[in-house]
Formats: C-alpha cells, structure tokens, sequence
C-alpha cells in the first residue's frame, strides 16, 4: 500500500516534469558554420593552408561539414582558382595542370552562349559532389577575395549530422565558427559577405 | 549659377584622385560580379546548391514508437514468456536498430544531460523527441522494472551478447563499484549546468560503445570500448551495472516498481538452486532484486519449478490430444 502511494508519487512527478519540459520545448536547433568566422571564407584570412579541422575532428566517419557552392554567387571563372591548382605548371592550351581539390570532388562543365573564338570567355559551372568532398577547406580558401567570390563555403550537411550536443568540431575550431542556430536560418546561404 | 559650376568644380577635384587611384590598382579577379543567367545565356537555368534536411520527423517519433514498443515487447517476453532466446532476439534487434543504424543518438543515457540544461536554462531548447526518450524509460521502471536495460538499451545489448563465461563479483566488491554510477550521474548534471560556453556533456564523450557504432571514434575511446567488451566477457555487463547513469535513475524507479522478474513461476521453492544463476548479482536471498535485475532472463533455467511448468504444459497437451 505504502508503495503504491510512493509509486503514484513518483509517476505525478516524472509526468509533472515531462509536462514542464514539454511546454518550453520549441523548434529544432542544429549545428551551422558561420561563413563570416570560419578561417577558411572570412575575408581577410591569408593562412596559406586551410584548416583541416572540420575534416579531422567530426565524429561521423565522412565529416559532415561539406564545401557548398551556392550557385548563383559564383563567378563562373574560366580559370577557377578553387578548381585549379593556380600555381601548378600552365599547359599547352594555357590552363594551368593541376587540380586543387586532393579528393577529386569538383567537376568542370562549360555553360550557356558559347564563344568559339575564345574559350576563356565562356563561363562554367563548378559542381562540388558532396559525397566525395570531406570538408578540408582548400577550395573555400582559394574561392574567397581577391581570387574570387566567396560562393564556396563550407556547410554542416543534415543527412550526415548526427546532432552532437556538443558538437566536436565546435570545440575544435580556432575562431568559434559553429554555432548552434535555429533550422530555418541555418538552411539560408553561408556568406562572408553579404553581396547585396 | 557662378556658386553652381564652382560647386561642380570641386567635387570633380575631389573625386579625380580616386578614380585614378582605382585604375592603378588592377584586381586579377576574372569577374566583378556573380553572373546571372541572363548573361550566360544558352538557356541556362542555375541549380540550386545542396542543403539536405535533417532527418524527417516523422521518422524521430517513430524511434520514441520503437523504443516504446521495445519496452513493452521485453517486458511481455520476461515477465510473461519467460523466454530468453526470445529476448535475445529483441536485444540483436535493438544493437542493429538504436545502436548500428542510429548510430547511438538520441539515447536516455545520454539525454539525462538535456534534460539537466532544459531545467536550468530558460534559454535552452529540447526537442520533444528528447524528452519523450527520457522519460519513457522512468515510466516503465515504475511499473515494470529496468525493461529498457533487458532487450532495449543498445549499450546493454552490446555487453548482453558478449557475456561468454561470467564469474560472480564478490557482493561487497559489486556494492562499492555500483555506487561509482551515483558519482558519475551527479558529476554529468554538474557539468552539464554549467554556463553554456563551459558546458560539457561527459556522458556522449565518454560513452563506450558509440564508436563501435560509427565505426569511428577517437582511439581512447575505442580502447575503453574495447577493454570494456573483453572485460564484459568474464564480468557480466560492467558498464550497465556500475558507471551507467540512466542505470542510477532506473535503479531508484524500479525499486518501487509494481512488479518484476519472480524466478519462480508461481510458488517459491526456496531450494537456492538460482543463486548463481544470474551473472549481474541480482539475485539475493533467492529471489530478483528489482533495481539491479537487468531483465536478462537468464534465472528461469535454472529453476526446478520452470522445468516442471514446462513439463506440466506438455503433459496437458498429450492428455488433450490422448483424450480426444
């Protein structure tokens, strides 16, 4: 009998706590990279290398920081420096032959009104595949001013999260450049700088 | 009209400098601006850049369905079916399900820390997810005892199937480690409530098996993973038994719970035949303690009363079959 009260007791608190918990509960917050902190797309950053730590310290295997270029920033440059590997030796047609990206994630195709007399003048479209690309930062690092626009930047992809409540990138990262943001606005485009 | 044109006059002077000065500086950049599809022409369209969403949230309410289902599935096989092979196949699933395929997240374990933070930061947002998972737990120990420990809880499936031959831990020995549990729990909610730039989640960090999960983790913790499940071999369920947390908050649930495993069937023999039955020393005085019995279904084998149940069952069914 006595147990039984305690029992009641116990159930009344636990759901009185749950009911508590439930009432100030609100939408989902997940973890984003801030563009204009992060080492490798803040302007005026000149570090030679990228920072590889959104690479080396996420807990899933493939981090699930990704490079995103946002389309409609990007310059469309003949000679992506975040495509090539610009200090690499030029070959014959002029191009330099080297490739940046040391997994191979970035694929090159050549878009809209072609110019047949010169090829440079074409633009081209830079597709980053995200399931090769494990967040390393070299290609953010070249994307940014003077070299381009900045429309590289690096991203936490939601399919790959796992939502750490203390996110191991975020304890790793020099400049504090994950935050823990509501959905809606971590989904907005990562810019260091806001272009318009 | 005079005043107007020396106006103009100046600031052209002013502004002359500068625009000779932007001619000196030459940019290397290719393009000014980001071009648009009106002057790339060709019809082209700009693809949107990738942003996968986080998992649907139909499919975060339906781990709370399964972890709920799950209890009430391992609290009918124990208390009811009286089946270990039944639970061991519920645990497999578990380890697959809330341990390889979520890889370990959300789990009351490790949510003892949400909810800490929930209650002492205005500011904090839990998800109801969260909650759901911690709570459920506590419930059923109320009514049913430590069910989530049985075929649930994917760190104790872990160690459930790797239990190969135990050996009894001395009573005095299993009191003194198990109170380690308490300490931990408190130091994890100490942590945990700290301000939001010092706060640490212990639990996640050290949590033993998650990167056998992920299939990737950091080597000490792998190595604590290790030692742990080669060490589980011999000693039944070490983590569950003595540094668990949630352990700690089940522990006080389940003592007051309304009922739990009874090794005997229906009358008590008092023979001490299942004294040594149970690998996690839950069984004192010949019977089950409910908050440390960890619903593993192992006593009823070696209960006299269980075999004749059994053989009762069957000679019935062949009185049945020979009568008709």
């Amino acid at each position: 009998m006595n147990q039984n009260v305690t029992r009641r007791a116990a159930v009344a608190a636990l759901a009185g706590g749950a009911g508590f918990l439930a009432h100030k509960a609100h939408g989902q917050v997940v973890w984003q990279v801030n563009a204009s902190k992060c080492i490798n797309s803040r302007l005026g950053e000149t570090t030679v290398e990228a920072c590889n730590l959104c690479t080396s310290s996420c807990v899933v295997g493939l981090s699930a920081v990704r490079a995103v270029n946002e389309h409609s920033k990007c310059g469309r440059c003949n000679i992506c420096p975040a495509y090539f590997n610009i200090t690499s030796a030029v070959d014959e047609k002029g191009m330099p032959s080297e490739k940046l990206c040391p997994r191979d994630a970035i694929t090159r195709k050549p878009i809209g009104k072609q110019d047949p007399e010169d090829p440079s003048n074409n633009f081209y479209e830079y597709t980053i595949d995200e399931e090769k690309c494990d967040g390393c930062g070299r290609c953010v690092m070249k994307c940014k001013e003077p070299l381009g626009l900045g429309s590289i930047t690096l991203r936490v992809r939601y399919d790959k999260c796992v939502l750490c409540n203390r996110c191991a990138i975020s304890t790793a990262c020099p400049k504090d450049a994950l935050e823990q943001i509501p959905l809606p606005a971590a989904l907005e485009p990562g810019l260091a700088r806001r272009t318009e | 009209m005079g005043v107007r044109f020396h106006l103009a006059a100046v600031a052209l002077l002013l502004l002359l400098p500068g625009e000779v000065l932007a001619q000196a500086i030459q940019y290397t950049r290719p393009v000014e601006t980001a071009p648009q599809e009106r002057t790339i022409g060709g019809g082209y369209k700009t693809p949107a850049a990738q942003k996968p969403l986080p998992r649907q949230y139909w499919l975060q309410v339906l781990d709370v369905v399964l972890l709920a289902g799950a209890m009430a599935v391992s609290a009918w096989i124990v208390l009811k079916k009286r089946n270990r092979r039944w639970l061991m196949g519920l645990a497999i699933f578990s380890l697959v399900y809330f341990g390889f395929y979520r890889e370990g997240c959300v789990c009351p374990i490790g949510s003892i820390q949400n909810v800490a933070v929930a209650l002492t930061d205005p500011k904090y947002s839990i998800p109801l997810v969260v909650i759901a998972t911690f709570f459920l737990p506590l419930f059923a120990a109320l009514f049913f005892g430590r069910a989530f420990c049985g075929g649930v809880c994917a760190l104790g499936a872990m160690q459930e199937v790797v239990v190969l031959k135990p050996v009894q831990v001395p009573r005095r020995l299993d009191r003194v480690l198990g109170l380690v549990k308490y300490a931990y729990l408190a130091l994890a909610i100490v942590l945990a409530i700290r301000p939001a730039i010092a706060r640490d989640f212990v639990i996640c960090r050290f949590d033993p098996f998650v990167g056998f999960f992920r299939k990737t983790g950091e080597p000490h913790m792998l190595l604590i993973g290790g030692v742990f499940l080669v060490a589980g071999m011999f000693i039944g369920r070490p983590y569950c038994r003595w540094f668990c947390p949630y352990g700690a908050l089940l522990n006080w649930c389940s003592r007051i719970a309304r009922r739990g495993v009874s090794i005997t069937p229906h009358r008590e023999l008092d023979c001490g035949l299942c004294n040594e039955a149970c690998p996690y020393g839950a069984i004192e005085k010949m019977r089950a303690i409910r908050k440390d019995c960890l619903y593993c279904a192992r006593c009823y084998a070696s209960c006299p009363n269980e075999g004749e149940r059994a053989k009762a069952k069957q000679e019935l069914v062949t009185i049945g079959g020979s009568a008709r």
